[in-house]
């Protein structure tokens, strides 16, 4: 079941003649999913996230979220989406207890609701130790954290998260993935913005891929790399080869072909960690050893190249 | 209503916090008007330019008799002395005055008034008819010269009633000294009757002071005219000069939350963008009340400050700190950057008080700044606040108010529209 519908969705900045950032995108985001937007920087990813977060007013097309018009019902919009922008949108000379109460108001929170929501969403940001400091004391991990949090506080049906990783370090940018998937688990939908082809693949349900305001593809991590129509390319090295492994190989479902030279062995799969056990298998019933293995995967990376022409630098 | 004074509360908590934006807000206007109500109230070593006095010479001397010369005056015969308010003139307008007072004579004393309602001098000195003849006369004769001054410049005024108070003390002077030689002179004339006239000179009764000054200002149409301390008069200006400084400094938030990303966010959680305005705008109006609040306390616990009548001051203030927001959120809707906020807001507050009288203080009402004044937002602020400190009544400084409401009523016009068209 869907909980955002996007038709026919375009903005064009100072009409006529401006930029049309966002040119007739049409797709939906099912309940409990990850949906990420990839793209490039200027594909008009953010647009369309403030487009669906009421912040603009598309120049055609409309979307339901949670069932309620983008344009008709903005309020009942807002009420249902948390929106995580790219920048940190907090206030660094308040504690990070008061930043959540100030925007659990703008919610519509009070009194012990509010108080009770805000305990927990610091528990959840892990930040109820630091709750008293000031934000502007806190390191770039935690202020992208409570960020999320605030997000967090009316319990939204859809959140957002417009590129929350840029510019962190790794492990900051861990700990934020991290949470997502764990939100995602627990049956949060995810609308993701991101250029990180890596990030797409490691969290999205399924994603679309933007570019100069169109969307060029969607689909399933797997369903877009079968667009390019590229098989994973596993090479081999063992120790010594038998005579017909590489046919027996061959044989093996998911593998569509098997080259060798000397000691090397090149083969094309479908799924390589569906594969991988098995060829470990066959070479050691045989009484060989695989010693070294590379997977090159099909990636969204050549998705876009095949689509664009151009890379998708990351 | 809820989310309003959560906005306003959250910005007037974050300017609380903020030491240099306080400072500037509480601080400096204490400092400034410290130190200015001192240089022109009661400092004594102040570079400043002569006073323009506007001298009237009344004094019409009365025929001396051949029988004598006005009592304690000439003897028998003598020929008439010159009219004594001529040394008066003489010493008011003499050269060595000329860096401190700088005096015009008027043919009498209405003209001499006038420059001062004009504002074109800030004392009028009205040299009596009667002058000579107190000075040469007898027994309980008695003259006043007058001084009628512009209250607000009082350095000048204190200036040239202290020079007068002496010319006039060595006239008193030379007078005790003529009627201790006449009794001398006599032929019973003795050291006793001599110690007599000299105690009554000293002690300023009896022969000592035939001639004295009054000072007077011009009646205000509302107040009682009493003396405001010049400390008082400036911390007014200061305080409504700094209060556009306050104003614009929270209201500036509305355009730093939005390049920092909060406000956009504010938008995007279920809060219109005419409740999170409404919000901007009661907190850029709480911080200004607060700021005057204090400034107010300040001036009575450090410099003794009568601000009037607490009705009258709390109007009063509600009416100054209106005008302040909505300037100051004028300007937000104008302008799209906190740079452009900064350079051009100053630019602003500085001209108008320039314009308003800030800095000057109030002149009288029918010289050509004065209408200039009557046209800005705080001019007339500034007279209501004069008035309050003269004890005005709430009816009289309401025309005052008139002008700056006016003023307030656009303000807050062109800012709802234009704030609300680039958020909503």
């Amino acid at each position: 079941m869907s909980i955002v519908e996007v038709r026919g969705l375009s903005k064009r900045y100072d009409p006529p003649k401006g930029v049309l950032a966002v040119d007739d995108a049409s797709f939906s985001i099912e309940r409990g999913e990850i949906f990420s937007l990839l793209g490039p920087n200027g594909a008009g990813k953010s647009t369309t996230i403030a487009m669906l977060s009421c912040l603009l007013r598309p120049s055609h097309g409309d979307a339901l979220v949670d069932s309620h018009s983008i344009i008709d019902d903005p309020q009942a919009v807002k009420s249902v989406i948390g929106v995580v922008p790219q920048e940190i949108a907090v206030y660094p000379d308040m504690t990070a207890r008061e930043n959540l109460v100030f925007w659990g108001r703008m919610y519509g929170l009070s009194g012990a609701e509010l108080q009770t929501r805000v305990g927990e969403v610091l528990e959840l940001v892990s930040l109820a130790d630091r709750q008293k400091d000031r934000v502007d004391k806190f390191s770039g991990g935690m202020k992208r954290r409570l960020n999320v949090g605030v997000a967090l506080l009316h319990r939204p049906s859809i959140l957002y998260l417009d590129e929350p990783t840029v510019g962190i370090d790794p492990q900051s940018r861990r700990s934020i993935l991290d949470g997502i998937l764990a939100l995602r688990d627990q049956g949060m939908t995810v609308l993701y913005t991101t250029h990180y082809m890596a990030e797409a693949q490691e969290l999205s349900d399924r994603i679309g891929i933007i570019d100069h305001g169109r969307m060029i593809a969607l689909g399933t991590h797997a369903e877009l790399v079968r667009i390019v129509g590229q098989e994973a390319r596993v090479d081999l090295t063992v120790d010594h080869m038998l005579e017909g492994m590489v046919e027996r190989w061959k044989e093996l479902p998911g593998v569509s072909s098997a080259s060798v030279e000397d000691e090397h062995a090149e083969l094309l799969v479908d799924d390589a960690n569906a594969v991988l056990p098995r060829l470990f298998e066959e070479a050691a019933e045989g009484g060989s050893r695989i010693t070294s293995v590379n997977v090159s995967e099909p990636n969204l990376e050549l998705v876009f190249l095949h689509l664009t022409g151009r890379a998708l630098r990351e | 209503m809820t989310k309003v004074w959560a906005i306003a509360w959250k910005d007037l908590r974050s300017t609380a916090r903020n030491v240099p934006a306080l400072a500037m807000m509480l601080v400096a206007p204490l400092v400034l008007a410290g130190l200015l109500g001192f240089a022109f109230g009661g400092g004594d070593s102040f570079d400043i330019a002569a006073t323009k006095v506007a001298l009237a010479n009344e004094d019409t001397p009365p025929a001396m008799t051949a029988g004598g010369a006005a009592a304690g005056g000439a003897a028998a015969g003598a020929e008439a002395p010159p009219p004594a308010s001529d040394a008066f003139v003489g010493i008011l307008t003499s050269e060595s005055l000329n860096d401190v007072l700088d005096v015009t004579k008027v043919k009498d004393a209405a003209a001499a008034r006038a420059r001062v309602d004009g504002g074109d001098a800030a004392v009028a000195v009205v040299v009596p008819r009667d002058f000579t003849a107190a000075l040469y006369g007898s027994g309980d004769a008695r003259s006043a010269v007058e001084l009628y001054v512009n209250p607000t410049q009082q350095f000048g005024t204190a200036i040239t009633e202290s020079i007068v108070g002496q010319a006039l003390l060595d006239f008193n002077g030379a007078r005790a000294a003529a009627a201790v030689a006449a009794a001398t002179a006599g032929p019973n004339a003795g050291s006793a009757a001599a110690q007599a006239a000299a105690a009554a000179f000293v002690q300023g009764g009896g022969a000592g002071e035939a001639l004295t000054f009054t000072s007077r200002a011009p009646r205000t149409t509302g107040g009682e005219s009493d003396d405001v301390p010049m400390v008082g008069l400036v911390l007014a200006g200061m305080m409504v000069f700094f209060m556009f400084f306050g104003a614009s400094e929270v209201a500036t938030t509305i355009l730093t939350e939005a390049q920092d990303g909060t406000l956009p966010r504010m938008l995007t959680t279920p809060t219109s963008a005419a409740t999170i305005l409404s919000g901007k705008f009661m907190s850029v109006f709480l911080t200004v009340i607060a700021q005057l609040v204090v400034l107010l306390a300040a001036g009575v616990a450090l410099f003794g400050v009568d601000w009037g009548r607490p009705v009258v001051v709390a109007v009063l203030s509600v009416a100054t700190a209106v005008v302040a927001t909505g300037l100051a959120l004028m300007i937000m809707g104008v302008v799209k950057t906190p740079g452009q906020a900064g350079a051009i807001g100053s630019g602003v507050y500085v001209v108008l008080a320039l314009l308003g009288g800030n800095f000057t203080g109030t002149v009288t009402p029918s010289s050509a700044y004065a209408t200039v004044q009557g046209l800005t937002p705080n001019g007339p602020l500034l007279r209501a606040w004069d008035a309050a400190m003269r004890g005005g009544s709430l009816g009289e400084i309401a025309s005052y108010l008139l002008v700056p409401l006016a003023f307030a009523t656009v303000f807050f016009v062109v800012a709802g529209r234009r704030l609300g068209r680039r958020y909503a």
